[in-house]
């Protein structure tokens, strides 16, 4: 690309940026994403300070020092906890298993939870189990070995075993189901954005006077790269809102994996709107009046709704089956399943890197494809082009 | 032919529908060209052509003597038929845009459009959206982004449709004006009489081949000047009788007055002689023909129905391409 085309392209975008991000639309729902974040973040912490008191069952000899140690780690930890005993491991296990119990600590050997989090016992750390386990450990210690309380300064946990194989957590299949909703907004907004302000160019005929100075691919990237940026600020606007009330919320969505599925969900917005960008685009290009884009563009967003509908299936069950691991791995649904999949636990994330990679180059496929359309229908006007004349013909002499 | 704006057979063909076949005309320099027909007559597609914004089948433009290129229409300004403007933008920064896309510096890009913009009696309005304001506005706003990056050619697909007699006189002012400048002007119309003062020459096509094309005055003589001529009292020209027919025809006699199609070459005055001798001569003159009847002599139909045929036609190939669409799909 030369100089000119580069000035062409910026010039182009930046009008986007200017016109876009002038209007009252975009500072409102810009505001109204920041408190959704904002709110979906802080909430769950908010609520966990005024939450009922957890049960924790304990089986062993001497229930009076267990119930001690169970109210110690509930301080630490912050939770309420009431003292559940438990006649034998079996018993407690079951009650652990039907959600009577949030937590069982048999003395002298172990903590059980239903499912150890993500991110392993010792990142439980500040949870409950994790507290557990420390003091508990403790505890074992200095009955049995005489003077060991000085020696244990580091602290020598329990392990802690899960009945049911480990998986993403709630909070971060919250943040999965968040993260995967925002994916979807941007890139269905922006998107449809693209397709609108393409309809009304050509609608308007301002295309041709615009053409006569620039070409199509500069008119085509400065458009998307625009929208574009609108779309990435407003997403890098939602993650520090994230990140700022997590804090400021003690909430734990930001320790350990839910940030990653943040980051995640910020990878795919990129790649997923890159990928989708160019096809709204040629969308945009086929119709001759604004009112048909919308059905213009409903079959480019029929991936994404798919992804989207079955991310539920997979975010309240354990596991994802062989068909959405699939369309974690295509380009048209991955940014939105394979969001979804990491932060279910389902894949690690190697998987979601090479996803990644897939759709971007995808990308660029899609680019060539969407320009070629854009470039054969932009100046043709009449009744809706047909998607087939337009793949067929030779290109326009633009 | 020569001239600086050169058409050279262009055809083109949507599905059925011949919209240039064959059209060939030139433009001079610092001429406000008039280019008229009837709507259909392949106006738009010309003009689009010249800016690649349509392709041909066949034929080529020249400016200069060369191909249309890149760089030359950057030097071109554009003012298509259906407004080219962002309904929501402000008229000042619209203006600017279009400026900056024509290479112009940021400082002189704003300078410009609020010269043109006062030029054209919008100052004052510059910060109002495009929608919000009155056509004739628009037009004005939308003729100065055609003019922001001082063209040498000028391109304006019906500039007076739907503007009021002041419109028509504004712009019309400018179009002279920016060909004083040395602008080469080129607009369409399919009123022909209403542009008939306005343009010093026209190309008239109609079915997407020329008509006839030449200076206005030329046009409105013709190859057979026309001549009125009334005797008093003589109601229904009976003393044209005595006018041998290789001076001249009686086109048609108007409330007393004859018109006569002057043979090539033929003395007038003679004319004038047998008139005299059959009384008192009240009127004598040379009448221009209005570019509308040159059309109607040249096609053998009036403007409009030429553009009620165009109608006709062109429901009918819709009609014919749609069957066909359905049989292709159903043979599939």
């Amino acid at each position: 690309m030369n100089q000119r085309a580069l000035r062409m392209t910026w010039l182009v975008a930046r009008r986007e940026l200017q016109q876009r991000g002038r209007t009252r639309v975009f500072a409102i729902s810009t505001i109204i994403l920041l408190l959704a974040v904002a709110l979906g973040v802080a909430l769950p912490a908010i609520l966990a300070h005024n939450a009922k008191p957890e049960r924790v069952g304990v089986v062993g000899t001497n229930p009076a020092t267990l119930a001690v140690v169970v109210q110690e780690a509930g301080r630490l930890a912050g939770v309420k906890v009431t003292v559940v005993p438990q006649p034998d491991v079996a018993t407690a296990e079951a009650a652990l298993r039907s959600g009577d119990l949030g937590a069982v600590l048999v003395q002298g050997s172990e903590v059980l939870v239903k499912q150890v989090p993500i991110g392993g016992a010792s990142a439980a750390g500040g949870t409950l189990p994790g507290a557990l386990a420390q003091l508990a450990g403790l505890d074992r210690l200095f009955e049995r070995v005489p003077g060991a309380a000085a020696a244990a300064a580091g602290g020598i946990a329990l392990p802690v075993r899960g009945l049911v194989p480990p998986s993403g957590t709630l909070a971060n299949r919250l943040t999965g189901l968040f993260t995967v909703v925002i994916v979807w907004v941007l890139i269905s907004v922006y998107g449809t954005q693209i397709a609108m302000g393409i309809g009304e160019e050509k609608s308007s005929r301002i295309v041709e006077v615009l053409l006569a100075a620039v070409r199509p691919v500069q008119l085509l990237t400065g458009k998307v790269l625009g929208i574009g940026l609108l779309a990435l600020g407003q997403a890098a606007a939602m993650v520090v809102a994230f990140v700022v009330a997590g804090f400021a919320s003690g909430s734990s969505l930001v320790h350990g994996a839910a940030t990653g599925i943040v980051l995640t969900g910020g990878v795919f917005i990129v790649v997923g709107y890159a990928f989708y960008c160019t096809a709204f685009a040629a969308a945009g290009s086929l119709v001759s009046r604004q009112s048909d884009v919308n059905s213009t563009v409903m079959p480019i967003q029929l991936p994404l709704i798919i992804a989207y509908v079955l991310s539920y299936t997979v975010l309240y069950a354990n596991g994802a089956n062989a068909f959405y691991h699939v369309l974690g791995f295509l380009p048209p649904t991955a940014p939105i399943a394979m969001p979804v999949l990491y932060a279910a636990g389902d894949v690690p994330l190697w998987q979601v890197m090479v996803s990644a990679v897939l759709c971007a180059a995808a990308t660029v496929w899609m680019a060539r494809i969407a320009a070629g359309i854009y470039r054969r229908s932009i100046l043709r006007t009449g009744a809706r082009v047909p998607l087939r004349q337009v793949l067929r013909n030779e290109p326009a002499q633009v | 032919m020569t001239g600086e704006l050169q058409f050279d057979g262009l055809r083109r063909r949507f599905g059925s529908v011949t919209a240039l076949d064959g059209l060939t005309f030139a433009v001079h320099a610092g001429q406000v060209f008039g280019f008229l027909g009837p709507n259909g007559a392949g106006k738009t597609t010309t003009m689009r052509a010249i800016f690649g914004v349509a392709s041909l089948d066949a034929g080529d433009i020249r400016w200069r003597g060369e191909p249309v290129t890149e760089q030359a229409r950057r030097r071109f300004g554009y003012m298509p038929e259906e407004r080219g403007l962002y309904p929501g933008m402000k008229v000042l920064d619209q203006i600017e845009y279009f400026a900056l896309l024509h290479d112009m510096s940021a400082q002189a890009a704003r300078k410009a459009a609020t010269h043109w913009l006062g030029r054209l009696g919008l100052g004052g309005r510059e910060d109002a959206r495009v929608d919000a304001l009155s056509h004739g506005n628009q037009q004005r706003a939308q003729l100065a982004a055609a003019l922001i990056h001082d063209p040498e050619l000028l391109v304006l697909d019906e500039p007076f449709a739907g503007l009021d007699p002041a419109g028509v006189d504004d712009m019309s002012a400018i179009l002279a004006e920016r060909a004083q400048a040395g602008v080469t002007v080129l607009f369409s119309s399919h009123q022909l009489d209403l542009v008939e003062d306005i343009c010093e020459a026209v190309a008239i096509i109609h079915h997407g081949r020329l008509v006839v094309s030449g200076p206005v005055a030329d046009l409105q003589r013709g190859e057979r000047p026309r001549l009125a001529v009334r005797v008093a009292g003589d109601q229904d020209g009976d003393w044209a009788g005595a006018v041998p027919p290789e001076l001249g025809e009686v086109e048609t006699v108007r409330g007393g007055t004859v018109l006569f199609a002057l043979s090539p070459g033929a003395d007038s005055q003679r004319i004038l002689d047998i008139a005299r001798a059959a009384g008192t001569v009240e009127h004598f003159s040379f009448e221009a023909r209005r570019l509308s009847e040159v059309f109607r002599q040249a096609t053998g139909a009036s403007v409009g129905q030429a553009e009620a045929e165009h109608a006709a036609a062109a429901l009918t190939a819709g009609a014919a391409q749609t069957d066909g669409r359905t049989a292709a799909g159903a043979t599939r």
